[in-house]
């Protein structure tokens, strides 16, 4: 009789439960699940609208490694990623630390509004606003240079210029996430180890080297994983600023793979290139299951 | 004692650094705001303006008078941003109660093929969706947007880590007088979410505003656009000779996230730090 009741209890316990999974996990299926499955079968495959599905096995890929254009590409990207993922966390942490002291509660909600408002608003509308202060005529930095009697400089026109123009403003927009998160991992560093350093005479570069940054070490490591995941991706930045030029000095492998997509209608090529993004942040997220797990028994 | 002193004076020259580059910080904002009250016709007169020097409305009146369907614009971001945020909050927070509290035959498989989904940029699953709507007429569509964007790996995860830190004794009680599962849900789990709900609706708004990729892809005509698709049409159709009205236009485009920023500060920081979407 018992058991009777518990297994009915167990099954209305089941029923409930798949009802209460059963609308995210369609929706998931249908629009995370299959197109995954999808892109990694298209990008084995030719595939036009009119002409229909071809097999073409490792071409596409074949076809991005050897094209001088998708390696140029594949090259912006990484660069992007390395330069603003170094200056997003380094200019976040030295935020962090100057910012990491008691002061009054205006004050910090300033500071708060200052730093974070730009994490908050959209790549595609700060673009457009610095893509102004860009401007090599009108712009608002170049009037301030040329009243300073400095050269007119060409952000966004000359490949020289372009990439680090896109640069600034990625820290701009973004160092303010990392900053966030590093002085919450530095008020996690136990007081009284700082006071003690302190009390022994270490300078303050010696209880950062020593103390601090030990502590802080897998939260760095964390915002660098997850920049790195954040800047492979960019995308609305680049095609606002400079629409991946001059030539394609700036283009990155979001805005090729739309291209090819949607311009190119190259779909089983674009869905290599997707592959390939899925791929290297695939990597990146392993280094950061491997690297924490080691950073943490440390 | 002198020594002291010269670290107070090294701690007010840090502190006043800070607040010079936190001005720096917001100086793009307030150009764009001060901008967007200037006279037309001296758009483009240097220098700069970033205090408004009028509070004239011409350029917002202008915004809604030119071709683009601005409001109809903002009508599809709203849309897309509310229904994606309740639809998420419903769907998210079914599933988190089931992976939290209930057992049932491969509860923890389902959970485990569900966490994929935060590996996936949108780069892997955008072409198939475009094939997919444009098979059932979603492109062109905000309905489009709204559909894929229902429910979130991530937002299920977060409200059933949440969940878990939650104490189960009350609706293990409910369970044992006899009350069923939605009853359960609806009149204990739920109340004690609250907190994560606030912070999974902020992200989720914001997150659904602030998207751009996605837009791109599916959407093409100006009356399906959502606004970060149409500030770049906008520069490009009323930017000849007039960043004014163009920044009209973006004043009324940030503004419902500047708000719940202004209001809601802590909440928002702690939710888009938690969740790591940013615009």
């Amino acid at each position: 009789m018992a058991r009777h009741y518990r297994s009915d209890l167990y099954k209305a316990q089941a029923r409930a439960g798949y009802l209460f999974v059963l609308p995210s996990f369609l929706l998931y299926a249908v629009f995370v699940l299959a197109p995954v499955v999808v892109t990694i079968i298209l990008s084995f495959a030719y595939y036009d609208i009119s002409f229909g599905f071809f097999w073409v096995g490792l071409e596409n890929y074949q076809r991005f490694f050897s094209e001088p254009r998708a390696l140029t590409i594949f090259g912006n990207t990484l660069r992007f990623a390395f330069l603003a993922v170094t200056f997003n966390v380094a200019v976040g942490l030295i935020l962090a630390l100057a910012l990491n002291r008691a002061m009054p509660a205006p004050l910090l909600y300033f500071f708060r509004l200052a730093f974070f408002l730009p994490v908050i608003i959209a790549a595609a509308f700060v673009s457009v606003v610095w893509s102004y202060f860009y401007s090599f005529d009108f712009g608002v930095i170049n009037y301030y240079l040329s009243t300073l009697g400095l050269p007119r400089i060409p952000w966004l026109s000359s490949s020289q210029f372009a990439m680090t123009s896109i640069i600034i403003m990625d820290v701009w927009k973004n160092t303010g996430f990392f900053m966030i998160i590093l002085i919450a991992a530095l008020q996690g560093v136990p007081r009284p180890i700082l006071d003690a350093a302190r009390m022994d005479g270490a300078s303050p570069w010696r209880t950062f080297s020593r103390i601090t940054l030990p502590y802080i070490s897998p939260v760095l490591f964390f915002c660098v994983v997850f920049a790195s995941i954040g800047a492979l991706q960019v995308f609305e930045s680049i095609v606002i600023l400079t629409g991946g030029g001059p030539g394609d000095a700036t283009r990155s492998l979001s805005i090729y793979l739309v291209d090819e997509a949607f311009s190119g209608f190259e779909l089983g090529y674009a869905a290599s290139v997707s592959v390939i993004m899925m791929v290297l942040i695939l990597i990146i997220t392993i280094i950061q299951l491997v690297g924490s797990r080691r950073l943490v028994t440390h | 004692m002198e020594k002291k002193s010269s670290l107070v004076w090294i701690d007010r020259g840090i502190v006043a650094v800070l607040v010079l580059m936190g001005i720096m910080m917001l100086l793009p904002f307030m150009w764009l705001f001060s901008m967007s009250f200037r006279p037309a016709a001296e758009a483009y007169r240097m220098p700069p303006s970033f205090l408004p020097p009028t509070l004239d409305l011409a350029n917002y009146q202008a915004v809604l008078d030119s071709s683009v369907p601005f409001l109809r614009i903002y009508w599809n971001s709203l849309v897309v941003a509310v229904l994606s945020t309740i639809g998420q909050l419903i769907t998210c927070t079914l599933a988190a109660f089931a992976y939290a509290r209930l057992r049932f035959p491969g509860r923890d498989g389902l959970f485990f093929v569900m966490l994929f989904g935060l590996m996936f940029p949108a780069q892997v699953t955008i072409l198939p969706i475009y094939l997919g709507y444009a098979q059932v007429g979603l492109l062109n569509n905000p309905l489009g947007l709204v559909l894929m964007g229902l429910t979130s790996s991530f937002g299920i995860f977060m409200l059933r880590q949440f969940m878990r830190s939650q104490p189960k004794e009350l609706e293990e009680a409910a369970l044992m007088d006899g009350a069923g599962y939605w009853k359960i849900f609806w009149r204990i789990s739920l109340p004690q979410l609250k907190p994560a709900l606030s912070a999974l609706a902020i992200i989720t708004f914001t997150g659904a505003w602030n998207a751009y990729f996605q837009p791109r892809a599916l959407i093409e005509s100006q009356d399906a656009m959502t606004l970060p698709l149409a500030m770049d049409l906008l520069r490009g159709y009323l930017g000849q000779g007039n960043i004014s009205i163009v920044m009209a236009a973006m004043s009324m485009a940030i503004l419902p996230v500047v708000l719940l920023f202004l209001v809601a500060q802590k909440m928002v920081i702690q939710g888009v730090t938690f969740s790591g979407i940013r615009g």
